[in-house]
């Protein structure tokens, strides 16, 4: 125990102490706060320049451009501005004239309306998230409604408010609020992926470096390699653990100083309960070490950096298949896959707490996946020492793990 | 204190390294732990400090089951191995620490052995930055930290020069002087010659020749003479009496300075003495030959044709013995 203590002591300060971690975790923090006061910073710039605008008139070039031919004749200037605000629209003489001005990137999109039904849009290079020939679509709708309204006599206004009627609703949600849990698990599941791939890394490299530095033939004839792979995984734990307090901190802290300039963009992520929050600690501290065991005992099978990635693969592998399968079953938190992986130590640090955030499941099914995850921690520590001891003096090329396992058995 | 290694046998994926390594060493004591690369000298290592075990045999410390604790033995690995990019004070109060130490005197015991080993003006430094020789001197220092009773040197004078040479020599003489275990493992014999009282040679996983020094080497010279002519070279020597004195003595080999002569069964020096100057040998040297512990080591493990005896010295320790240029010592 004392050995422990003193190895974890001598690992956590080379977190603490070390260039990488520390200007890592500023830059980190940094970059979050800033994102959070991004719409403050924006809207302080926006209302400077709108109040210098206002004296001004408009200045349509700095206005995006887009092409448009009407062949029917339809479409009018107003009711574009209208619909389009920030938008100047060019009106071309041919439907060659719309192409070869976005061609050019004279005009950034185009619009050739061949009919009050029928339009065809224009695009140099189409993005995933371009709604634009959807808006203009919309548009094309209320043409043919203005159209409608003037052949039947009918006042466009009423005939609106009567297709667009608000209708009241109130959602009394009884048990738990998927919609608005989602997003919030959705960031866990990848957060705590990005924890156990990065540190679980980091912990395998350093094992590694002490092998190829030979500073490992030292310590193992100085106290025991599980002392040694225990301090080893619990510092990187605990340098995880710290880290990321400061970059949620910074995060939170600054969101919730910015939180008026976000609407309730954030909200659904950052109003997390705390039953979700707790259950988030408990089975992402547990699988972390539980992966983090399985790294630091990996990283002793090879003598040279180049070579984990031979070894890492194995962890990678599982860690990422756990992260896929559990971010598709998120849409179904209550099905069979998510129930089964809920209980798996390998995957119940993600599966279990999205079970806790958005399904139906009982205390003791929490309590029962925690003893199976926290058991499965001590059991990994102590096979992963026994490889650990099993391969650290032996180098050259890599060993492989039913190699290791097989020398481990053999050792008893 | 008395540690011994009885029988111990080593296997690595169904091939068995070790065959049954038998030694004993005492305090004050050092042991020349000698052998070609390969034979199983560190395996042999890691099975004392208990970093790999043994498939059958044990290890004893005055008479009782020897486990060591960390704190017991202090181990200078071949393969040098400490943290680079760390400050040398650093890494030692850590090492110290894990061996037992509280903070205060493992400070202590750092400051004590690099300055028993004149680098303690580097103690603030990073270990990467000092010359190779400092850096052998600290992992030196980083091995005696824990004030260990039981020190197992392997190639410590491996890129020193001669003045820090003699800096290590006095620190092992201290070592050996103050009553503690030291097992030395090196391939420059002359250093294990001048430090170490027993020795054990070991080869493809066995001790073929264990003993006390000096009488190893009072068993490998009897019954051999060393012969130099005024008048005759070496090599005319060599071939005058592989044809003149082949009754006499059989002719093993040729040194620097001599021929060696293995005398034949029945003939005493005198008859021999007579037979030489009736060849009209103008004897420059004739006496005992005393064979140097690099004679020994090549004539044991050189040759992998040489004849094995098995001699018994001691009740408790069977030594193996192989004989000298390929004929038995006795």
């Amino acid at each position: 125990m004392k050995q422990f203590k003193t190895i974890l002591k001598f690992e956590l300060d080379n977190y603490f102490k070390s260039k990488s971690y520390i200007i890592s975790t500023i830059i980190i923090c940094i970059l979050a706060a800033g994102i959070m006061f991004a719409p403050r910073i924006k809207d302080a710039f926006k209302s400077g320049s709108s109040s210098s605008s206002s004296s001004n008139e408009e200045n349509i070039e700095d206005l995006t451009k887009y092409a448009i031919y009407d062949a029917t004749g339809i479409a009018e200037e107003e009711s574009l501005k209208d619909m389009f605000a920030d938008i100047h629209f060019v009106f071309c003489d041919s439907a060659d004239q719309v192409k070869e001005m976005v061609k050019s990137e004279e005009a950034k999109k185009g619009f050739i309306v061949n009919s009050l039904t029928s339009f065809d849009y224009v695009v140099f290079n189409n993005s995933m998230m371009d709604q634009t020939g959807y808006d203009f679509k919309e548009y094309m709708a209320l043409l043919n409604k203005m159209d409608y309204c003037r052949e039947n006599n009918l006042n466009i206004d009423e005939f609106l408010a009567m297709e667009y009627q608000e209708i009241e609703m109130n959602e009394e949600i009884l048990g738990k609020d998927s919609a608005s849990n989602y997003w919030y698990c959705y960031a866990l599941v990848i957060i705590i992926f990005m924890l156990i791939v990065m540190y679980g890394m980091t912990i395998a490299s350093s094992v590694t470096n002490e092998k190829s530095n030979r500073s490992i033939e030292i310590l193992v004839t100085s106290t025991s390699s599980t002392a040694i792979l225990f301090g080893k995984v619990i510092a990187g734990a605990i340098a995880t653990i710290f880290q990321v307090g400061l970059i949620g901190g910074s995060l939170i802290g600054s969101y919730q100083f910015n939180k008026a300039y976000w609407s309730s963009t954030f909200q659904a992520i950052f109003d997390i309960p705390s039953n979700v929050l707790v259950t988030f600690a408990i089975f992402g501290i547990g699988g972390f070490l539980v992966y983090a065991f399985m790294y630091g005992a990996l990283g002793a099978l090879v003598s040279k950096i180049e070579d984990l990635n031979k070894t890492a693969g194995t962890a990678q592998m599982i860690v990422t298949l756990v992260y896929v399968v559990s971010l598709i079953n998120l849409m179904n938190v209550d099905g069979v896959i998510i129930k089964v992986l809920s209980f798996l130590p390998i995957s119940s640090y993600s599966a279990m707490f999205a079970r806790v955030a958005m399904g139906n499941v009982a205390v003791w099914e929490v309590i029962v996946s925690a003893v199976i995850l926290y058991a499965t921690v001590i059991l990994v520590g102590i096979i992963g020492g026994k490889i650990f001891r099993n391969s650290t003096l032996r180098y050259g090329n890599p060993i492989k793990l039913s190699n290791a396992l097989k020398g481990m058995k053999k050792e008893k | 204190m008395k540690l011994e290694l009885r029988d111990i046998k080593k296997s690595f994926e169904d091939k068995e390294i070790l065959h049954g390594i038998s030694f004993s060493v005492e305090s004050g004591k050092a042991l020349g732990l000698l052998g070609r690369n390969g034979a199983g000298k560190t395996t042999t290592i890691r099975i004392i400090m208990d970093v790999f075990h043994a498939n059958a045999g044990e290890i004893l410390l005055d008479g009782t089951k020897f486990v060591p604790d960390g704190s017991q033995v202090g181990y200078l690995p071949e393969e040098r191995g400490l943290y680079p990019k760390k400050i040398v004070k650093e890494q030692m109060i850590y090492l110290a620490m894990l061996r037992g130490m509280n903070k205060k005197q493992a400070a202590e015991s750092t400051m004590k052995w690099l300055e028993k080993l004149e680098v303690l003006e580097y103690a603030d430094r990073k270990l990467e930055t000092l010359s190779k020789g400092n850096q052998q001197k600290v992992q030196l220092a980083a091995t005696l930290v824990g004030e260990p009773s039981i020190v197992i040197l392997d190639e410590p004078f491996s890129g020193l020069d001669p003045v820090n040479s003699q800096i290590l020599k006095n620190v092992i003489r201290e070592l050996i002087s103050e009553g503690r275990i030291v097992i030395f493992s090196s391939h420059q014999m002359s250093y294990v010659e001048e430090f170490c009282e027993d020795i054990v040679i070991i080869n493809h996983g066995e001790n073929i020749l264990s003993g006390h020094l000096d009488d190893i080497k009072m068993e490998y010279g009897k019954g051999r003479k060393i012969l130099a002519a005024e008048n005759y070279s070496l090599d005319e020597l060599k071939k005058v009496c592989e044809t003149k004195l082949s009754d006499y003595v059989e002719v093993l080999g040729v040194n620097k300075y001599d021929v060696i002569l293995s005398v034949k069964e029945g003939v005493d020096q005198w008859k021999l003495l007579d037979a030489i100057k009736s060849c009209d040998i103008g004897i420059k040297h004739f006496g005992a030959y005393e064979p140097s512990l690099n004679d020994i080591f090549v004539s044991c493990v050189g040759e992998e044709e040489v004849v094995k005896v098995v001699e018994e010295e001691e009740p408790e320790n069977k030594s193996k013995k192989r004989g000298l240029f390929g004929k038995a010592g006795k």
